[in-house]
């Protein structure tokens, strides 16, 4: 029984499942890359906090209490999988909702501070966190788009990595990802801003489409 | 031999039919991604040399790879080869369905028994399952599992990919030994 004035326990945050996946590139087109990179997609399947929850429910308490719990998480595993902080360049973040869930319950869970915050402390970054988010069945594959951590227009870091859960989300469920990689694309050779012409529909008129 | 790439794929199941499984069980899975060493070569009769280039190699960077995935000594163990469309099914079997390739994981894992294998041609992406059973004691039913992998690019039409699985310990809930007359029955 609750005494009176006693705060609700807390409920624990229910990590079904953990799937790391990480690739190392050794050759692209045949060639090593100047600058091997590895990168990583880490997934957490959770129930939806809002599951049976009234339409148009509000989201806040929910977010609060489930969303420092996974960036801990991923982000630990993020660690694990590709060394220190310091060392990861680039970042991204996705969610997957299962279909009794709306894509709101998705966002809810990556697109506050309770989670973008966190994990951008984590993986010492200053950026904007790119991202995904899809209403899928389970088994789903979602590309995880990754941008530099600090200078998120950094061209060379453009790129993504996969992540799928062979058997979530459930309905009900909803997954988790923290995305990162340590370095650039294999083979970076598309300029950056500061080396672009200038284009505009004008500078080209006259040229060949 | 020239890899292009390595997969490293760590699963950690922490709640399996409502209830929570501790320690998490954890399986991994490292898929190494090679160019096919008989592609476009037509029928090539005698497999011999390609399997002593790259059955060893092969063995010998995912039998450690695997194992530092999963953290811990492996209680249950499998492999795949998954061949680019290009390719003949008996190339991926060449690369592991010999003692140069599956001794390196049964020397690291401490293991003695065979190694549980898929083999299957398939495009990019394609969806595998390898199967695992225990390393000591393949008739060891809680230790019977499987564990799905897809590689989004790969195998290109001329690469194959080949990759081990290693399980810390059966599966998750595993309740099925418990039932004597059920044992005698699968021996």
């Amino acid at each position: 029984m609750q005494e009176m004035g006693d705060a609700p326990p807390v409920p624990p945050v229910r990590v079904r499942k953990l799937v790391t996946y990480r690739d190392e590139i050794v050759t692209e087109a045949g060639v090593a890359p100047d600058r091997p990179a590895r990168r990583a997609s880490v997934a957490a399947v959770v129930e939806n906090p809002w599951s049976g929850a009234a339409p148009l429910a509000d989201l806040g308490e929910e977010q609060e209490r489930v969303g420092p719990v996974l960036a801990g998480l991923l982000c630990d595993r993020l660690v694990h999988a590709l060394g220190p902080a310091h060392g990861i360049e680039a970042f991204g973040k996705a969610a997957i909702v299962g279909t009794a869930g709306e894509i709101e319950h998705a966002g809810a869970l990556i697109h506050t501070p309770y989670f973008g915050n966190l994990v951008r402390e984590a993986l010492q970054g200053e950026s904007i966190i790119c991202f995904a988010d899809a209403r899928a069945e389970a088994g789903e594959p979602l590309v995880v788009p990754l941008w530099h951590k600090t200078h998120a227009a950094t061209r060379s870091h453009y790129q993504t990595i996969g992540a799928r859960i062979p058997d979530a989300p459930r309905a009900d469920e909803i997954v988790v990802i923290a995305a990162a990689s340590t370095g650039p694309r294999p083979h970076p050779r598309i300029g950056d801003r500061r080396t672009d012409p200038v284009v505009t529909a004008e500078t080209l008129e006259g040229s060949p489409s | 031999m020239n890899v292009r790439k390595i997969v490293t794929v760590v699963e950690e199941v922490r709640a399996e039919g409502g209830r929570a499984v501790s320690p998490p069980a954890t399986v991994a899975v490292v898929a190494a991604v090679i160019p096919n060493p008989w592609a476009g070569q037509g029928f090539v009769e005698d497999l011999g040399p390609g399997i002593d280039a790259n059955a060893s190699d092969l063995g010998a960077l995912l039998a450690p790879a695997v194992l530092e995935g999963l953290g811990a000594p492996a209680q249950a163990y499998g492999k795949a080869a998954i061949v680019g469309l290009d390719g003949e099914i008996e190339h991926g079997s060449a690369l592991i369905h010999t003692l140069a390739f599956g001794d390196h994981f049964r020397k690291a894992a401490n293991a003695t028994t065979l190694l549980p294998a898929v083999e299957k041609r398939g495009a990019a992406g394609a969806v595998f399952d390898i199967p695992l059973k225990h390393v000591t004691d393949a008739t060891v039913r809680s230790h019977h599992q499987t564990v799905e992998v897809r590689i989004p690019d790969a195998p290109h039409p001329g690469e194959i990919v080949i990759a081990l699985a290693a399980a810390a310990q059966g599966r998750p809930q595993q309740r099925l030994a418990a039932f004597p007359t059920e044992r005698d029955r699968s021996a």
